[in-house]
């Protein structure tokens, strides 16, 4: 009896022993890749989660490495968390406690649920305190990522999306490999020349994203109030002519034989294009340099297009920002914000496009001699700079503001796959529409809407 | 109150006092298990449920009451009878399959031959393999640019099958896929069973002529019965489960013709941020594969020989 005892208490030991090691094991892995020991007068240590893996996460490192270099109040530790889902699923269970991270990336699509969270420090109040010139920012960027004038958090990595095309398969069919089609009738004859054999002219991939943008493109609206940025959007509204035009675009290519189902992995879709199985493509602008490295034909650059009687809004901006947490020490905050300045300046930001191919926040790094030697290199990648450029300002092309951005996404994409198999385009979009609003609505209730 | 009557009084609060003694180093004993159970399976249970009847926010804690509403909201969504189909589908594309072919490879495998050895550890490797890496691998053999099925189907001029991305071929692809994982498993176990059967019987059947065919049906399937009721089992309620390859083959696409229930669950909890409706599909999930289960016990059990 009395070995019981001392056995079940042994067990219970074993298992608080336990709980306490999972505790620890955050800090614990992030403190294994720190160099210096932290002490208690030593630099303030700043946790910045990311979600940037392979290449994307060798050039963040360098990045920090530079930061922590360049002074010694602050150390940044980078810790990778998985896709943007992923690590925005971890912060979730972590966000308020003091285990949440200083400095989190957050995908564009999060925005609305990062603000709504209630966990964030928005950037405002730094930039408001120090008086901080944030018009040296890429305007169509910040946009983004400002609500009523509050600039929640900083800009960091930004795509948006291009028309690629293979430039030999254009020059085998007869076109001008210089002249990317800009409108939908020169997409849709392009597609028609350049589909031969096992080579069809056109892929979109599955993904709600390249939806929302070719809507945009147009100046058409995702959802209702402003799209979500005068107040709470409460419908969808994407199954209107702007929404129809791309829905028919994708039909009619489907039905003539000129698009090609590239279903919803990005991998999938880029060994298409690769492996000449779809001469035109969209992708991120993010993709864009590794493509033309990997491609083994010349790669073509082009805006998206439009239709032929629409006017030419622009793109929104892709990719992620940077938030930092509100529930941490002044002087993590602090850190965290010597960082994102130290991000967004133009040295830093022409380094960080030419190992990336995302766009610099501050368009003053474009001069710089890096991005000069690279576009002369690459000088598809100034035809992304560009194409932002020149976008216009406006509620479109500032991109929707919804917390339920993900399960919308996934409502479009069904939609899309719906083409494929003979549904009418306008049917498909209002179920989507209406799945989207159910959404909306549970998401208001929620919030006591 | 008499002599007797005491002495049995007594007796009485001594054999109580006993078996309550008894009953708590039982107890004391099941303390382990029980703690960990607790911890980690009712507890949990306890939660799934009572998450089912709110609206959480996006960290999962109930806001707003709703009673059985998300129940209702699911059974009018064709998403979750969509969901529904693909699963009880799912489940029967892959157990019978899995199993059938297991049985044929044990069966092959259990002979004395030179060699067998080899054939053996073939047919059970793929229970070395990770569901990732194995996902990959299929991954590779789908893809409709640069696969292999769709190589050996163009040199053979039979124009090629969007594996993974037509809903008509989606769930049968991840379900050849969920088979060749499941088969090394279910084979090893076979083959264990197999081993056990008493060579005598085999010897006596061949002393009496009995055919080969005749001496499967009457010997080997009978003895194997209680061994193909455990693979049985246990395959079908990882159909039930399964997630990693739907997760890296199809994320549920093309138009949720894959979207099995553990796969929404999962996309409502953890991208959606809809714990409420996620934990009443865990409840629905657990209450089929209870109900299934218990059938199989049932039914199954009957037909099963043990020695």
């Amino acid at each position: 009896m009395k070995k019981l005892w001392i056995g079940s208490a042994a067990l219970a030991l074993l298992l608080a022993a336990c709980g306490s090691e999972t505790e620890e094991t955050p800090e614990e892995g992030a403190s294994a890749n720190a160099s210096p020991p932290q002490e208690t007068d030593g630099p303030t240590e700043v946790i910045f989660w990311h979600a940037m893996s392979g290449e994307l996460e060798g050039a963040l490192n360098s990045l920090v490495d530079d930061f922590n270099e360049s002074q010694d109040e602050y150390e940044v530790e980078p810790v990778f968390q998985g896709t943007y889902e992923e690590a925005l699923t971890k912060l979730n269970t972590v966000a308020g406690t003091t285990e949440s991270p200083a400095l989190m990336q957050v995908f564009e699509v999060g925005t609305k649920f990062m603000i709504d969270s209630g966990y964030i420090q928005p950037v405002q109040d730094f930039i408001d305190e120090e008086g901080f010139d944030t018009s040296i920012w890429e305007e169509n960027i910040t946009n983004y990522y400002s609500v009523d004038g509050v600039q929640y958090s900083m800009p960091f990595n930004s795509s948006t999306p291009v028309l690629i095309y293979n430039k030999d398969a254009f020059e085998e069919a007869g076109l001008n490999p210089e002249d990317a089609p800009m409108t939908y009738s020169e997409l849709q004859e392009a597609a028609a020349a350049l589909t031969e054999g096992e080579q069809k002219g056109f892929s979109i991939l599955n993904y709600g994203w390249f939806f929302e943008e070719l809507v945009a493109a147009q100046g058409g609206l995702f959802v209702n109030e402003d799209n979500g940025r005068a107040g709470q959007a409460t419908e969808a509204v994407f199954n209107g002519e702007e929404g129809m035009n791309v829905f028919n675009l994708i039909k009619d290519m489907y039905d003539e034989g000129t698009f090609y189902n590239s279903g919803q992995n990005w991998d999938d879709m880029r060994a298409a294009f690769q492996s000449g199985s779809a001469a035109m493509i969209l992708d991120s602008s993010a993709g864009v340099k590794g493509m033309i490295d990997n491609a083994p034909f010349e790669v073509g650059v082009g805006y998206l297009p439009v239709p032929d009687d629409a006017e030419r809004n622009g793109v929104i901006i892709g990719g992620a920002s940077l938030w930092m947490a509100g529930d941490i020490e002044e002087e993590e905050k602090q850190g965290a914000w010597e960082f994102m300045k130290y991000v967004s300046s133009a040295e830093v930001q022409a380094q960080w496009h030419v190992d990336t191919g995302y766009f610099a926040i501050n368009p003053a790094a474009y001069d710089e001699q890096v991005v000069v030697d690279q576009w002369e290199e690459y000088p598809q990648l100034k035809v992304t700079v560009d194409q932002l450029k020149e976008t216009k300002a406006n509620t479109a092309t500032g991109g929707a503001l919804i917390s339920v951005f993900p399960e919308a996404r996934q409502r479009v994409v069904n939609a899309m796959e719906s083409l494929y198999q003979g549904a009418d385009p306008q049917e498909a979009l209002d179920k989507a529409v209406e799945e989207t609003n159910r959404a909306l609505e549970n998401d208001a209730l929620k919030n006591g809407n | 109150m008499t002599m007797a009557q005491e002495v049995r009084a007594s007796d009485e609060k001594k054999l109580r006092k006993r078996e309550w003694s008894n009953f708590l180093t039982g107890i004391l004993f099941l303390l382990p298990s029980l703690l960990l159970f607790g911890v980690f399976l009712f507890y949990p249970m306890v939660r799934t449920v009572y998450l089912s009847l709110f609206l959480t926010s996006s960290q999962g804690v109930p806001i707003v009451f709703v009673g059985w509403d998300n129940f209702f909201a699911l059974f009018q969504s064709t998403s979750f009878q969509l969901s529904a189909k693909a699963t009880a589908l799912f489940v029967l594309y892959t157990v019978p399959a899995s199993v059938l072919l297991a049985t044929a490879l044990a069966v092959l495998a259990n002979q004395k031959l030179k060699g067998i050895g080899l054939f053996r550890t073939m047919f059970s490797a793929t229970m070395g393999m990770s569901v990732a890496a194995s996902s990959v691998i299929w991954m590779f053999l789908f893809n409709p640019s640069i696969g292999l099925f769709n190589r050996i189907l163009a040199a053979l001029n039979i124009p090629g099958i969007q594996w993974l991305l037509d809903p008509q071929y989606a769930l049968l692809s991840v379900s050849i896929a969920t088979i060749w994982m499941n088969t090394g498993f279910a084979f090893l176990i076979l083959l264990g069973g197999l081993q056990n059967i008493d060579s005598s019987l085999y010897e006596s059947a061949k002393i009496a002529g009995v055919s080969d065919a005749c001496q499967l049906r009457k010997i080997t399937l009978p003895m194997l019965s209680p061994t193909l009721f455990f693979v049985t089992t246990v395959t079908l309620i990882n159909a039930f489960q399964t997630f990693g390859q739907i997760d890296l083959l199809t994320k549920g696409g093309p138009m949720e013709s894959t979207n099995v229930i553990v796969y929404s669950i999962y996309k409502d909890a953890f991208i959606n941020y809809n714990v409420g409706s996620a934990s009443a599909q865990a409840v629905l999930l657990f209450a089929a594969v209870l109900i299934v289960t218990v059938i199989q016990f049932k039914i199954g059990e009957r037909k099963v020989h043990y020695q």
